[in-house]
């Protein structure tokens, strides 16, 4: 039976080496899929790979359980730790790798639940005793991890979102171009924690190729570049620059917005606004949800805005 | 949000850790709501990995199982419910002691469930593997 002492030790020693393998895997799996890939994120920041989010975090709950099976802890101990495991896995994305707070934020439940996931299932493997069933286990893990590296990522996104506007065509145009600030309060609640919402549009000119820019109410710029410009009908622009902040470099890339504009005939406009961006976060499926949300915040935010413009002057 | 997922999305249960994962979920969740809910768990794990010849492993779709002599005695799902597979006739008989139900999946056969909430329900639970593990021992 071991001692209290050895007991805190193998524990310590259960994070901090979950926690070492995973800063290797993350590491070498990121640039190895960046080189793969052979495309420029723009920063050298890299691809994290649903392996990074999914497979690594299990492997740490593994390691974790290597340490702790001994201990004969309670399953509550278990998820206790590996919650403390993926807090210290999140500090250390913070200080090394210079994630930002909010991705990190939306990132941590997935690695706690499967952080859990691997510590108790690998718990269960080290009590049986039974060297087949781990290899097996062993290998499966190692080959999701490899083909997962050497598999495409690419993620290209649309997220589309209509308003009605109670003002004729020709007076929601000019709003669509560009706008006063918006001072109005925060609804979403991302925005409310500090995450960065659009502000204000201006442009250097009224014709396709010229300039326009969106400022976010951190002081970011997105530069712009008008690709489209056909008064009361269609806006699109390209995105050339976007600021270098952690919770956007080598995460996503905005590539391109728009807005369409629809005379209903009945004095009022329809507003469709399109945003296209390029995920470099795995697995897909998760990260969508939250970038989702948020291009569709950042959408209504303005939208809205661009509506009691054009209804303050009707 | 367990039976609509059972429902909704129960043929990804096949893809390999998926059902493993769902049921850690299951686990973290159930210390907001219950935070006896893994004790009472862990205890009747261990009270029944101490019965002869029994053995412990993962269920296929998530949670832990219970096995004798290659057979499965009964599992349980990391919300707390109990499922144990019994003959027709051994079920009619338990339903008449037990505050047990019809698989929430499998209404129509021998499967039973039970869910565990309480210290109580705890010791239940046990009292049924036990019924199971009998029974199969016997057979």
């Amino acid at each position: 039976m071991a001692t209290a002492p050895q007991n805190e030790t193998r524990i310590v020693y259960g994070i901090l080496m979950a926690n070492l393998v995973a800063i290797v895997l993350v590491g070498a799996g990121k640039y190895l899929v960046t080189y793969l890939e052979g495309y420029e994120t723009g920063n050298g920041s890299g691809i994290f790979i649903f392996s990074s989010f999914i497979i690594v975090p299990i492997i740490m709950g593994a390691i974790s359980a290597w340490y702790w099976h001994p201990l004969q802890l309670k399953t509550r101990a278990y998820i206790g730790w590996s919650a403390v495991s993926t807090l210290i896995a999140c500090l250390a994305s913070f200080i090394f790798l210079k994630e930002g707070v909010i991705c990190l934020l939306i990132v941590s439940p997935l690695m706690l639940v499967f952080t859990v996931t691997g510590a108790l299932l690998a718990r269960m493997v080290y009590n049986r005793k039974n060297n087949t069933l781990n290899s097996s286990l062993v290998g499966f893990v190692l080959l999701v991890l490899l083909a997962d590296t050497f598999s495409s990522h690419k993620n290209l996104q649309l997220v589309s979102d209509t308003l009605i506007v109670n003002a004729p065509i020709e007076k929601v145009w000019p709003h669509v171009v560009e706008y006063k600030p918006i001072t109005s309060k925060e609804n979403y609640w991302l925005f409310k924690i500090g995450m960065p919402s659009p502000v204000q549009s201006t442009v250097d000119g009224y014709e396709a190729g010229a300039g326009r820019k969106c400022i976010f109410s951190n002081g970011y710029v997105f530069d712009e570049k008008m690709v489209v410009f056909k008064p009361n009908d269609e806006l699109t622009f390209d995105i050339i620059s976007q600021p270098h902040d952690p919770e956007i470099m080598g995460h996503i890339d905005i590539v391109r917005g728009q807005f369409i504009l629809k005379n209903n005939g009945d004095g009022t406009t329809t507003v469709i606004g399109n945003s296209w961006y390029k995920l470099y976060v795995f697995p897909g499926w998760y990260f969508n949800l939250w970038s989702e949300s948020i291009t569709r915040n950042v959408h209504l935010r303005v939208m809205e805005h661009i509506k009691i413009l054009s209804e303050q002057d009707v | 949000m367990f039976d609509w997922v059972v429902k909704n999305v129960g043929f990804l249960k096949h893809v390999p850790l998926l059902p493993h994962i769902f049921d850690a979920s299951l686990k973290v969740i159930s210390l907001l709501y219950n935070k006896n809910l893994p004790d009472y768990i862990d205890e009747i794990e261990n009270e029944v990995r101490a019965w002869p010849t029994t053995t412990v492993q993962a269920h296929k779709f998530g949670g832990i199982q219970f096995n004798i002599n290659n057979r499965e005695v009964g599992h349980i799902h990391s919300n707390g419910l109990l499922d144990i597979l019994l003959s027709r006739e051994q079920k009619a008989l338990l339903m008449q002691q037990y505050p047990i139900e019809d698989h929430h999946v499998f209404k129509n056969s021998g499967w039973i469930s039970f869910w565990i909430k309480t210290a109580a329900d705890k010791q239940i639970a046990v009292e049924l593997l036990r019924c199971s593990y009998d029974l199969k021992q016997g057979c």
